[in-house]
């Protein structure tokens, strides 16, 4: 009896402590990047467990895309979602809004009430909703003219001429060239092409880059409206409008299609591969060159302005760390988080994956860039970022739609970009007041 | 005379080649992109035959992603929902087809109806309903299901049975016997050819399918190749030639599974849907 | 009720009970709810707000609603009898009597079941303007090769040709009809002098209505419903949502459910589409139905 007795309290004991545990934590992290960037940051994760034996995180890699996350959202609404997911910065506004992030305020103010100042500005305003924190920065990019030096060259012309040192060069300049580079063969479809301003599908050329560069503003957030009427956005508008006609819109679809179709391997890029002399990119361009195209003799510089003496600009997106609703360990998944979000981790990862840092003292390590990445991360200072908006993946896809049919010449600026605010504003209404 | 052999014997033949080759197509140059390296993948216009031949590129694209777990994974989903198929819908079809009873052909075509609705919301409800039973991240949500039938094969095979005269199920019925006995021992004979039509139609689904596993999968050792073959899609990047290696690999045990199937097939099909 | 149907409704039952199992717990609840939603405002989380047929109207407005259902509507009027030809054609081309016609009939039925992910890389390959076959192939006749891809007024006409691909599966049921048919049909008909083509549309084509009736049914639901190819055609591209090809063309109505569900996470505007959808579509299988009753054959 006694015997028993003794076992039964000593296995009460020993599961009690079980249940207290030491208070090990278990927390996924998922996220929808791939090698080499998930590499680096599963080898992060890794560091983190090694210090920390009392969380713990499991890193899934989960196949999606930027906007497309219906498998986040089925799992978080069935309460099987992460307890920490990578989030593209441009929609955290958005899946605020619609209910699936965790507000973090609270927790970001425990941690240090000055954290945004340790941010690069732009990266942290698309953190907030309605003044709350939703999302931790993490890395971030921007966008240049890449121009091929032999094809200006060809053209009769100095690709001095694109020094940065000198300061960005005016649109029309740049069309000079481009036109001049312009081939076509016998049936007058093109072979070669300058510069397609308004491509998307091996560059950047979308209605934000223009619109920021022509110093137009998208949304007035106090009003509670999108703004896509704009006068210099219309400009914009209207200068893509202009350079299509100037080209032939169907001929250079055709271009397009011939050497930039759907799925086209980045092995192909028609820059890469000297068929366009000059587009619009980002960082990520650097490693394509320097695996695919080696001998590719090129140069970075501004956007090109408008008018000469306009101020040069750019945009950024990048990516954040969220806790979706549902997770039952927010004190713990912040914790992590902030570690990836902060210096140490965005240390490694600039370092491992050759992204920039949004962590601001990061920013002044020139230890951590290469020379060829210096102009990128110079420009952030001059670079903007997209609005915070609950209906942001609405709006990014009604000006992708004016865009085409501006460029296709179906339709004029401002009557494409009045139904841009006419399909638009009605369902950012519902989330009125935004500040 | 010469035109009556050239019509019967040389046209068909020609005409048959033609549209193999077209056919054949697709197939030839997700392999022949497979076999190419990032030098031959740069050039442009992509040549026709790969030289050299970089077999590398299967050991890569086996090595990118746990392969051989994935193949696992994508054979035990196949066959559970290929069993689920052939068992649940010859049932049902039998039902609908071979016994005559009242409100049949009203709920039939309630059935038939569901053909139509689209997915995207009822996967949102349907997740839920999964949630609640705890079966996230588990092959159930994916296996389950196919043992309450799909209208799509219910329809095939209620088309064959309609086919088959009433008066082997009226005489069976006569003799006294009950329906279990003439669904297993008269009729589900002559069904055979039918259900593995269903067979090969679920089969060739199931190993495709990834958009149902990416919804209810957490674990990555737990997913399907279909899915698998998605990591080769990088943010900026796509892994070109491994991407075709791995969609050939994946796509050879379906090729198997057809040769083999080919023979009921076309015996099956051949007494089913004609009939109304 | 007499003893005999009595037993037969419970054994009908009996057998077909695993479908009505299975739509009661997996289809009715995803159904009733998916109504319920389209009288709401919702994004997945949180409360669903009531607002009656806000949703409804809204649709009626929304351009992108006109966009994806007459895309969808212009691409199923034309996939579905195209491939009801196709598939004709292929099954005939299968029912060859020629030795080799099994190696035939696996090269013609492969496409169909390439993972229409891997299929689409090919395919662009194969429409490039400039050195695509399919263009060689146009300019060989003298025509300009269409943009399948950058042009507007093509894109659906793409996609139709490479579901025709697919043509395989149909295909096999189609070549089941017709060697089904019985033999002395044919026979008798050579005999009085009747050629190839008097055969075809006197004794095949009318035994075959049956399966051409199942085939557009069955094309009439992947038709309405495209979605795939469109999905993996267009999700790629720099940073950012897709249009759904150039000027939305390929902008096919599920995908536009789709979008609006998971992008725009506005789940009751995505039931009201769904329900709009399910109705017309209901609407459509029925004439397809009544009309089939004037030309469908079956036999006795």
């Amino acid at each position: 009896m006694k015997k028993t007795f003794l076992w039964v309290v000593a296995a009460a004991v020993v599961l009690s402590l079980a249940a207290c545990g030491g208070g090990k934590v278990s927390l996924t992290f998922w996220t929808s990047h791939t090698p080499p960037d998930s590499d680096t940051l599963k080898a992060m994760v890794d560091v983190w467990n090694k210090a920390n034996p009392a969380i713990q995180v499991k890193f899934v890699q989960v196949p999606g895309s930027e906007t497309d996350v219906a498998k986040l959202m089925t799992a978080v609404r069935g309460g099987t979602g992460p307890d920490v997911y990578f989030l593209d910065r441009f929609t955290v506004a958005q899946r605020a809004a619609a209910g699936v992030l965790t507000d973090i305020t609270a927790q970001v103010k425990k941690q240090d009430p000055n954290l945004a100042s340790q941010y690069v500005p732009y990266a942290w305003a698309e953190t907030q909703f309605k003044g709350k924190t939703y999302a931790l920065p993490f890395d971030t990019d921007s966008r240049v003219l890449y121009y091929n030096k032999d094809m200006v060259k060809a053209a009769g012309f100095d690709p001095a001429m694109f020094d940065p040192a000198k300061g960005p060069l005016t649109l029309a300049e740049v069309q000079r060239i481009a036109f001049r580079i312009n081939k076509t063969d016998k049936s007058g479809a093109y072979t070669q092409v300058g510069f397609i301003p308004y491509d998307t599908t091996f560059s950047q050329g979308w209605h934000y880059t223009w619109g920021f560069d022509f110093g137009g503003k998208f949304a007035d957030l106090a009003a509670g409206k999108v703004t896509p009427t704009d006068p210099n956005i219309v400009k914009a508008f209207q200068f893509l409008h202009d350079w299509a006609k100037a080209m032939g819109p169907q001929k250079v679809q055709t271009f397009i299609s011939t050497y930039s179709p759907p799925n086209n391997p980045p092995q192909q890029n028609p820059f890469l591969i000297g068929k366009v002399a000059m587009m619009v990119s980002g960082d990520w361009v650097l490693n394509w060159i320097r695996m695919y195209a080696p001998n590719l003799s090129y140069g970075v510089t501004y956007i090109p302005v408008p008018n000469k003496g306009d101020k040069p600009s750019t945009w950024s997106g990048g990516w954040s760390l969220v806790i979706p609703t549902g997770s039952k360990h927010v004190d713990q998944a912040y914790k992590f988080m902030s570690w990836m979000a902060g210096p140490e981790g965005q240390k490694a990862y600039t370092v491992g994956t050759l992204h920039m840092p949004t962590w601001l003292s990061l920013l002044n390590d020139a230890s951590l860039f290469d020379p060829q990445h210096l102009f990128f991360k110079q420009i952030l200072d001059i670079s903007y970022s997209r609005p915070p908006l609950p209906v942001g993946a609405l709006y990014w896809d009604a000006l992708t739609q004016a865009e085409n049919e501006v460029t296709l010449d179906q339709q004029d600026p401002m009557t494409a970009l009045q139904k841009v605010a006419d399909a638009v504003n009605p369902q950012l209404a519902q989330y009125l007041p935004l500040e | 005379m010469l035109r009556k052999i050239l019509g019967l014997k040389v046209l068909p033949r020609i005409v048959l080649l033609l549209m193999c080759l077209v056919y054949f197509l697709p197939f030839y140059w997700m392999v022949a992109t497979s076999f190419k390296d990032n030098a031959q993948l740069s050039s442009f216009p992509p040549s026709i035959f790969p030289s050299p031949l970089v077999w590398r590129n299967y050991v890569d694209a086996v090595n990118y992603i746990p392969f051989l777990q994935f193949l696992v994974n994508s054979l035990v989903l196949t066959a559970g929902a290929t069993l689920g198929a052939m068992v649940s819908n010859s049932l049902i079809a039998y039902g609908f087809a071979r016994i005559a009873w009242k409100g049949r052909d009203a709920l039939f075509y309630v059935a038939i109806a569901t053909i139509f609705i689209p997915f995207p919301v009822t996967l949102v409800a349907l997740f839920d309903i999964f949630a609640r039973l705890h079966w996230i991240d588990t092959y159930l949500p994916l296996i389950v299901p196919t043992f309450f039938g799909q209208a799509f094969y219910m329809f095939l095979i209620r088309q064959f049975l309609m086919g088959v005269p009433k008066e082997l199920s009226d005489a069976a019925r006569m003799d006294g016997a009950n329906e279990l006995t003439i669904f297993s021992s008269v009729i589900l004979p002559l069904m055979k050819p039918a259900i593995a039509v269903v067979a090969i139609f679920a089969a060739v689904n199931a190993w495709n399918d990834f958009l149902t596993p990416l919804i209810y999968l957490q674990t990555e050792s737990r997913y399907p190749l279909s899915i698998g073959l998605q990591f080769y899609r990088a943010e900026h990047t796509v892994s070109f030639s491994l991407l075709m290696a791995a969609s050939t690999l994946v796509v050879l045990p379906v090729v198997a599974l057809f040769f083999f199937f080919q023979r009921f097939f076309i015996e099956g099909v051949s007494l089913g849907a004609v009939k109304g | 009720m007499t003893p005999a149907n009595r037993r037969n409704l419970k054994n009908g039952l009996l057998f077909v009970s695993p479908w009505i199992l299975g739509f009661a717990f997996f289809q009715i609840y995803p159904i009733l709810y998916s109504l319920r939603l389209s009288f709401t405002r919702y994004s997945g989380f949180g409360n669903a707000v009531d607002i009656g047929l806000g949703n409804f109207i809204r649709l009626f407005q929304d351009p992108l609603f006109w966009q994806a259902a007459y895309n969808t509507l212009y691409y199923t009027v034309l996939a579905v009898p195209v491939g009801v030809v196709v598939a004709i054609a292929l099954a005939l081309a299968m029912h060859q009597r020629v030795r080799e016609v099994s190696a035939y009939r696996a090269l013609l039925y492969l496409p169909s079941i390439l993972p229409l992910f891997a299929l689409s890389f090919v395919w662009v390959v194969f429409v490039n303007p400039r050195y695509g076959l399919l263009s060689e192939l146009f300019r060989l006749f003298g025509i300009d090769p269409p943009d399948f891809i950058g042009n507007p007024a093509f894109t659906k006409l793409g996609l139709v040709l490479l579901a025709q691909l697919g043509a395989g599966g149909p295909a096999l049921i189609f070549l089941a009809g017709i060697q089904a048919i019985p033999r002395d049909l044919f026979e008798s008909a050579e005999i009085d002098g009747a050629g190839a083509l008097r055969q075809f549309f006197g004794i095949t084509l009318p035994l075959i209505t049956p399966v051409i009736l199942y085939d557009i049914i069955l094309g009439l639901s992947y038709g309405l419903q495209v979605f795939t190819q469109a999905y993996v055609i267009t999700a790629g591209g720099e940073a950012g949502a897709s249009t759904a090809g150039p000027l939305n063309s390929l902008l096919f109505y599920v995908l536009y459910i789709y979008k609006t569900a998971f992008q725009y996470t506005e789940m009751g505007y995505a039931s009201a589409l769904v329900w709009v959808f399910f109705i017309i579509s209901l609407v459509m299988a029925l004439f397809v139905f009544r009309w089939a009753r004037r030309w469908v054959h079956y036999e006795a």
